[in-house]
């Protein structure tokens, strides 16, 4: 054999060698890659949902996927909502995470939660919250979220991923094979919503009710608007959300300030903890800890929330359409194993 | 940059396509482009010293080389006077500018054990990256040089390169000129096997240094540091210390000729598979090779030729015997040596006590071999049964274990606490409790799992068989499967990223 022959063959085989290891080396990541609800899971969830079935994209912390019971807007008012959330999400994330959702989604609504309008940092604070970009199917998008998250010197390691999530091969089980995740045994049928358990007594947020802003972070707001730009650029409407919050004292001056960014773009939002919103939430017994809402909460929460969508937005019920089937099957499940909630809405 | 960094895997793959697009002519050029580049990148200074060895080390031959022709020219006439005095002269040159590498080394080197010895820790001088390497090697070329075994080389930058070889700089080892320098100079044609077998000996390096040293690492540290221990586990830790260091450091080597060998360039090696040695000699000669071979050929031949040699062996006849005698130059330059080599790794009492006893055991048994050799006779000893092969193992293991104690401690009075412990407290009561508090018992099963992964492949090695060779010779998909698997294995169960120091090589500092 000639040794032009030979090099062509040793070429090919790396070319053959180069693309089996980067298949193997991703997968090594996707299973390496924690499957916590509240990281890649929506996500990689959203990927599996039908094609254009999402009216209403919630984005945003863990405010967000705990407050937004999609099982109850879709019983009570047929409204298909999914919670593409993320704990401690900054704008940013979300920002990417809408970019990647509007390659198979067209969204009537876009739910922005206002939360990580006090986040001060440039960079995201937490590791797993930038996992959370591992569960982008596109690496470009990827490789943007994450260079977004994290310090320069720090985001080939984040890149690479390997460096960052080889530790915990020691939590690899066989579930962590499984492609795509199981959602916890919730399937594809979920929608997002995460339950937080527990209960904690806590007392409405006392506050002087200023309209004094407090700055954003320069790079939180940079990204806030251009989630708002997007949305403008497709023609979708967003709708600024204040969860309900017993430590919101501290996040009140933030919120103004974003406020009125969105007011600049014609946004429209609802402050959750004004002092004369009352919708029958009990701060006594509707919250988890000091910012999530417990199951209860949520289900009050989501009633109230329904109620102003159908006020403030053409959203069409979607209840007996096919397509929409999941979203029954969701609730169903849901329903079923929270009896109390669906005899109280009978 | 370290060598085991995703930043040096992608300064190689650069390198490595540059090289191969480049005519042959101009690869040098490349070359000492990169090694400038990574030398840079960890310190100017560095690379400031580094250019004046290299200037000292190509001046110095060119002198050398002139003296020594010169005194061929006056041989050649005749003139024994003229010839005399140019071998005076180049004599004295050559312990001039020995001196002067030598003693810039170990200021820059034993600067910080001294000032911090007077209270000034803040005035020691930061030691450029593989000082001791590009040293020792400047060293052994100008006393090449001197015999007439090195022609010296005119060009500049050639001996810049030959000193700075991007590879070698992080732990050795340290080239012959006649061996390396004309690979640099005109490297081989792009050939796909040596290219693979390359990588794969980075791949290898990769996984027992990042998989079996790091995993061990703490498990040492932590053994040393613990002030009541029992006794076998303070023997367990001076093991697993000598497993750590040997992955470690022979890991990093393989790393570095796996890095050569795709860049058309074949390094000396520096271990063959130590801890198979039937003695204390045997281990020496397997470990740190290149480092033993320069110690025999410029410091234990030239001491026991010597004049003060000759007399050595002359007394040593006279009062221990003729067979004795002859060997006691040896003995004694052997005892010189390993304190050089103690001292060499760091300048403390453990080292000097470390090589002192290396030396002593192997000055000693020089000297009583002819005694061993009686005993073996008259017992029917088979040099290689295999029951004494067995023996001489597990000999060389015990006694290189005491040494790894000194190499464990933080210093003298803990070393020999250590020994002391070792001899007492066997009770094994509680012993998984122990263990697993050192390390989880998952990272004991991998560990031990990557430590028989080595061992099997040492063993091949050790029975003739060239695995490395024989595995990119093979067919590709056996050979794509067990990349893959090492690669894998390597990015998952190694110790690096966030909270481990594992770019680190023991070797480094040196």
């Amino acid at each position: 054999m000639g040794r032009g022959r030979a090099l062509l063959g040793f070429w090919l085989r790396l070319m053959g060698f180069a693309t089996i290891l980067a298949l193997v080396l991703c997968y090594a990541v996707y299973v390496l890659t924690p499957k916590y609800d509240y990281g890649i899971c929506s996500i990689t969830n959203l990927y599996r949902q039908d094609r254009d079935t999402v009216d209403v994209l919630v984005l945003g912390t863990s405010a967000a996927y705990a407050g937004v019971n999609t099982n109850v807007l879709w019983k009570e008012y047929g409204i298909a909502a999914y919670d593409l959330c993320g704990a401690e999400h900054p704008f940013w994330i979300s920002y990417y995470y809408l970019e990647e959702a509007l390659k198979t989604q067209s969204p009537k609504l876009i739910l922005l939660d206002a939360k990580a309008a006090i986040y001060q940092q440039d960079t995201t604070k937490r590791g797993r919250t930038i996992l959370s970009t591992y569960g982008i199917r596109d690496l470009g998008t990827r490789l943007k979220a994450i260079r977004a998250c994290v310090a320069e010197e720090d985001f080939l390691d984040y890149a690479l991923a390997f460096p960052q999530l080889h530790d915990n091969y020691p939590n690899v089980g066989w579930d962590s094979f499984k492609l795509p995740p199981d959602n916890g045994g919730r399937g594809a049928d979920w929608k997002g919503f995460i339950e937080v358990d527990g209960h904690e007594k806590h007392h409405r947020p006392s506050l002087v009710w200023t309209k004094t802003k407090k700055p954003l972070n320069g790079r939180q707001r940079g990204y806030f608007e251009e989630i708002l730009q997007l949305a403008r650029d497709r023609g979708i409407p967003v709708m600024l959300v204040g969860f309900p919050n017993p430590d919101y004292a501290h996040d009140h001056m933030y919120y103004n300030a974003l406020w009125s960014v969105a007011e600049e773009y014609g946004a429209f939002g609802i402050n959750y903890n004004q002092p004369d919103l009352r919708y029958g939430l009990r701060y006594t017994t509707d919250f988890a800890d000091w910012q999530h809402l417990n199951v209860k909460g949520s289900v009050t929460f989501s009633r109230k929330l329904g109620e102003d969508l159908r006020a403030n937005f053409d959203l069409p019920d979607r209840r007996g359409d096919a397509a929409y089937a999941s979203y029954d099957r969701c609730a169903e499940n849901w329903y079923a194993t929270h009896p109390a909630y669906a005899s109280e809405e009978e | 940059m370290s060598i085991l960094s995703f930043e040096f895997l992608g300064f190689v793959a650069a390198v490595a396509a540059l090289n191969y697009l480049l005519p042959v002519r101009a690869r040098w050029v490349l070359l000492l482009a990169a090694s400038l580049l990574f030398y840079a990148l960890s310190g100017w200074r560095g690379l400031a010293y580094l250019a004046c060895c290299a200037a000292i080390v190509w001046a110095g031959a060119l002198l050398l080389g002139a003296l020594r022709d010169r005194e061929a020219a006056a041989r050649a006439k005749g003139d024994g006077e003229t010839a005399r005095r140019m071998k005076r002269r180049r004599g004295a040159l050559s312990a001039a500018l020995l001196s002067a590498l030598f003693a810039a080394l170990s200021l820059v080197k034993y600067s910080g054990a001294l000032l911090a010895g007077l209270g000034m820790p803040m005035l020691a001088l930061a030691a450029p990256l593989g000082l001791s390497y590009f040293t020792f090697q400047g060293a052994g070329y100008l006393i090449d040089a001197s015999r007439g075994k090195a022609s010296p080389e005119r060009n500049p930058l050639r001996i810049l390169l030959f000193l700075s070889f991007f590879p070698q700089m992080a732990q050795g080892p340290i080239s012959p000129h006649a061996q390396l320098a004309p690979q640099l100079s005109s490297p081989r044609r792009f050939a796909p096997e040596a290219f693979v077998a390359g990588f794969q000996l980075v791949l290898w390096g990769c996984f027992k240094k990042l998989v079996l040293a790091d995993r061990l690492a703490p498990v040492t540290e932590l053994i040393a540091g613990d002030a009541a221990q029992p006794g076998w586990l303070i023997l367990l830790g001076a093991a697993l210390y000598a497993v750590r260091l040997y992955a470690d450091f022979s890991g990093g080597m393989d790393v570095i000729r796996g890095v050569a060998a795709m860049l058309g360039v074949e390094m000396v090696e520096n271990f063959r598979r130590p801890f198979f040695s039937l003695s204390v000699a045997e281990y020496w000669r397997r470990w740190h090779m290149s480092l033993g071979a320069w110690f025999r050929s410029y410091l234990f031949y030239p001491l026991t030729t010597s004049p003060l040699g000759l007399a050595l062996s002359k007394l040593g006849c006279k009062f221990l015997g003729k067979k004795a005698g002859r060997a006691l130059p040896g003995a004694v330059a052997t005892l010189v040596i390993f304190l050089l080599i103690g001292v060499w790794h760091v300048a403390s009492w453990n080292a000097v006590l470390y090589g002192a006893y290396f030396g002593a055991l192997m000055g000693g048994s020089m000297l009583l071999e002819p005694a061993f050799k009686a005993i073996k006779a008259r017992l029917r000893i088979r040099d290689k049964g295999p029951l004494w092969r067995a023996f001489g193992m597990a000999r060389t293991w015990a006694l290189v274990l005491l040494a790894q104690v000194f190499a464990l401690a933080a210093g003298p009075r803990q070393a020999f606490r250590l020994l002391a412990d070792a001899a007492r407290n066997w009770q094994f009561s509680g012993a998984a409790a122990r263990l697993t508090k050192l390390l989880p018992p998952l990272e004991w099963c991998i560990a031990g799992a990557a430590l028989l992964l080595v061992l099997a492949v040492d063993l091949q090695y050790e029975r003739g068989v060239e695995v490395n060779d024989k595995l990119a010779r093979g067919p590709f998909p056996i050979r794509w499967i067990v990349l893959i698997l090492l690669i894998v294995s390597a990015l998952v169960l190694g110790r690096y990223g966030e909270g481990y120091d594992g770019a680190a090589f023991l070797y480094t500092q040196f």
